[in-house]
């Protein structure tokens, strides 16, 4: 028994060592990236053989990969950080790359872009994006991929209601015009939706954007103040005043709580959504015929913009001085924003990523994708507030959803969240 | 004298060997507990964002939180609802259940454990099985009341998604799971003697006036167990409303300790968030040291009165 035993606990041993044949050869300096594709997710072996391709592409360095799922990877990194563990590169958002470079706790990569100036394609990656990375005229990140938001439409339903692809709106006027052609009504229910302006992934802010407008001036004091504010707003309200909120709300939320986007779930003809819905749509297998356009924009001096993000790849400085990491660090750096790699990424994640280049190529053939690749150039990130990092989620949200509800008229939501806004800053700025 | 040293060897050796087995324990309460909360209270007093060192201010986060900021004493008001509504109804509940299976029908055990059952499953899915039987339109109690609904001729609740009814629908919730303190009061009603009962039939006594004048007062120990401890566990609530409403709608599930976590993930701001956390301990020290005034009606069995 004893003999059986001791056999077993050697097997598992020698399991356990195998499994660990991750660890670093001695010879070879150790380099830590974090990334979103955990053990059991689809992108795990090809981020782990892309990985492995930069390992085998030189005998200096070694790479050592750890991928943490979307929803913890946040909290991990910030921890991480704060504590000065964190990886070598890793991946963050890059809206808020000041705050990080502000801190001391990113490398500045102008100056090693500077020392090695065909290391990266600077000029293949956006220039909105690489603003966002920028602090005190340095680079502190490189962005990493890109999100946009257009418009999608429903081709059957548009045919349907004898409508054709010439029809799909391109102002805020022919979107109700055609809207309302594709709303399909059976007595007091909703069978089928033409656009709803608080569907999807539209935003306040977004709207205001495209108007010309924004939630902050350039000192980040709260606008939102000016008729103009109040008109975006309210055109939102309005929008389908036939119908009630409880009407609009039930109908957007039905499919939403099923795990099935309105969109996806043909109940909705247009709306506004960001690119991975062309991904959830194609893996869903669904036949229906699509296509997408950019955000029609308000009829006088509409501006073209849609809200994009991205995540931002960073060096990560943890005040231990050691050059030889910052240089592996470095080298796995441009092996990630090399074309090939963020090809490779972009066939294995879905995702957009930042290198343009690199995409045309990925979307060839597919007239979707290379329309949504056309908006990218006009996303625009959200500014980071430090007073109010979450302002256009949790700040603005119920006032948002008061004006929306009728509990507050339009002027008086945008009011008290001007308001809310003001005594944050105030706030903010007596503990600085 | 040999002898005597080898009994003080050995008893040191033996305390040795308690701190040995009592070390985990130790460890977890020392670094796990203790420097947390020692830590928290450091932060209080500062401004840090979780990546720049934190910087005393002293004050400044109490005279902030106390004096100006709309949002702390609105989602201290949510929360203070929430205790005086769901402290008294869980107890109420509790008492009732424990009523109801004091008795000695044939396969009693399988309707106590089917009502304690509930507190075996996780916060979190209870809620996600709330939500779908909440949830307004194709919701199971929307459905059930729908004949109420025709009658009355009104619209459907729109429970947790209504702005007015979604307090009360987390609290309605939250008495899903009373059967944990109808434990503890079907407990203590099986310690209360027969004897007291026999006497009380010999006299006469209803079955109303043996509930009010010989179970209740017997039970008021474990009444007041489970009102201290829902008064302390109430003001903390969070995960229901960060699960089932986001806070909302429009906020009216904004909880206290709610914004303390919004203060710490959305607004980077961790001083503010362990100022918030302090209050909240000070709040609840002080709540509960008037609770424990209850104690002197709280009859013990046993002792002298």
């Amino acid at each position: 028994m004893k003999k059986f035993l001791s056999i077993l606990l050697l097997g598992l041993l020698s399991l356990a060592l195998y499994g660990c044949n991750d660890d670093t050869p001695t010879d070879r300096i150790e380099i830590t990236f974090w990334h979103m594709s955990p053990v059991g997710s689809a992108s795990f072996s090809d981020t782990r053989r892309i990985i492995t391709e930069f390992n085998q592409s030189q005998d200096v360095y070694f790479v050592k990969g750890t991928g943490f799922s979307f929803w913890d990877y946040w909290d991990k990194i910030a921890v991480a950080i704060s504590s000065r563990t964190a990886p070598d590169i890793g991946l963050s958002t890059i809206d808020d790359v000041p705050i990080r470079a502000e801190a001391g706790v990113l490398y500045n990569l102008s100056e090693l872009i500077e020392a090695d100036p065909d290391g990266i394609e600077i000029d293949q990656l956006y220039d909105s994006q690489l603003s966002f990375a920028t602090y005190d005229g340095h680079l502190y990140a490189l962005p990493f991929t890109a999100t946009t938001r257009v418009l999608y439409y429903n081709l059957d339903m548009f045919t349907a209601a004898g409508l054709s692809a010439d029809d799909v709106p391109t102002t805020w006027s022919e979107l109700h015009t055609v809207a309302k052609q594709l709303d399909i009504v059976q007595g007091s229910s909703i069978q089928q939706l033409g656009f709803d302006p608080t569907y999807g992934n539209a935003t306040y802010h977004g709207y205001l954007w495209q108007a010309g407008l924004d939630f902050f001036d350039e000192d980040l004091n709260p606008t939102l103040n000016t008729q103009g504010h109040i008109d975006v707003l309210q055109w939102m309200i309005d929008f389908n005043s036939e119908f009630t909120r409880s009407q609009l709300t039930a109908f957007g939320d039905a499919n939403t709580m099923l795990g099935i986007n309105p969109f996806a779930g043909e109940r909705v003809a247009m709306m506004i959504e960001v690119d991975s819905l062309y991904q959830t749509i194609k893996e869903a297998g669904a036949d229906f015929n699509f296509g997408v356009t950019s955000i029609p924009v308000p009829d006088d001096g509409g501006i073209r913009v849609n809200w994009g993000s991205g995540f931002s790849v960073e060096m990560y400085d943890n005040n231990k001085n050691t050059p030889d990491k910052k240089a592996g660090a470095w080298e796995f750096l441009k092996y990630l924003m090399s074309k090939d790699t963020q090809k490779d990424l972009s066939e294995t994640n879905g995702w957009i990523m930042a290198h343009q280049g690199a995409m045309l190529e990925v979307a060839e053939g597919d007239a979707i994708m290379t329309r949504i690749l056309e908006e990218v150039a006009y996303a625009r990130d959200k500014v980071y507030v430090p007073y109010a990092p979450s302002w256009h989620g949790n700040d603005w949200q119920s006032y948002y959803n008061d004006a929306l509800t009728g509990k507050k008229t339009a002027a008086q939501a945008l009011a008290d969240a001007r308001a809310n806004y003001l005594q944050k800053k105030a706030n903010w700025e007596a503990t600085r | 004298m040999g002898k005597t040293i080898s009994i003080i060897k050995m008893r040191k050796q033996e305390n040795l060997i308690g701190y040995l087995f009592a070390s985990p324990w130790l460890f977890g309460l020392i670094v796990l507990g203790f420097f947390p909360i020692l830590m928290s209270f450091y932060f209080s007093f500062t401004n840090y964002n979780m990546v720049s060192a934190p910087k005393i201010i002293w004050f400044e986060n109490y005279r902030i939180l106390l004096t100006n900021d709309n949002l702390f004493w609105k989602s201290l008001g949510i929360t203070l609802y929430h205790v005086v509504i769901a402290v008294p109804l869980g107890i109420f509940v509790g008492l009732f259940l424990a009523f109801l299976l004091n008795s000695k029908i044939k396969g009693i055990s399988i309707y106590r454990t089917l009502f304690y059952l509930p507190n075996v499953v996780s916060v979190v899915a209870m809620t996600l099985l709330w939500m779908w039987l909440f949830q307004p339109n194709f919701g199971l109690i929307n459905q059930l009341l729908k004949p109420l609904y025709d009658l009355f001729k009104m619209e459907p609740l729109g429970w947790y998604l209504d702005q007015d009814l979604s307090k009360l629908t987390l609290i309605l919730m939250g008495l899903w799971t009373a059967g944990g303190s109808m434990v503890i009061y079907l407990a203590q009603m099986q310690d209360i003697p027969v004897t007291l009962y026999e006497s009380a039939d010999i006299d006469g006594a209803s079955w109303f006036k043996k509930m009010i004048h010989i179970t209740l007062p017997l039970m008021t120990p474990s009444i007041f167990f489970n009102f201290i401890m829902g008064l302390i566990g109430s003001f903390q609530v969070f995960t229901i409303a960060y699960i089932m409403t986001g806070g909302g709608p429009s906020r009216s599930t904004y909880y206290y300790a709610y914004y303390l976590f919004d203060k710490m993930m959305n607004d980077n701001a961790m001083g503010m968030a362990s100022a918030m956390a302090w209050i909240l301990l000070v709040i609840v020290l002080i709540v509960t040291v008037f609770a424990l005034r209850l104690n002197k009606y709280v009859f013990y069995l046993g002792e002298d009165s």
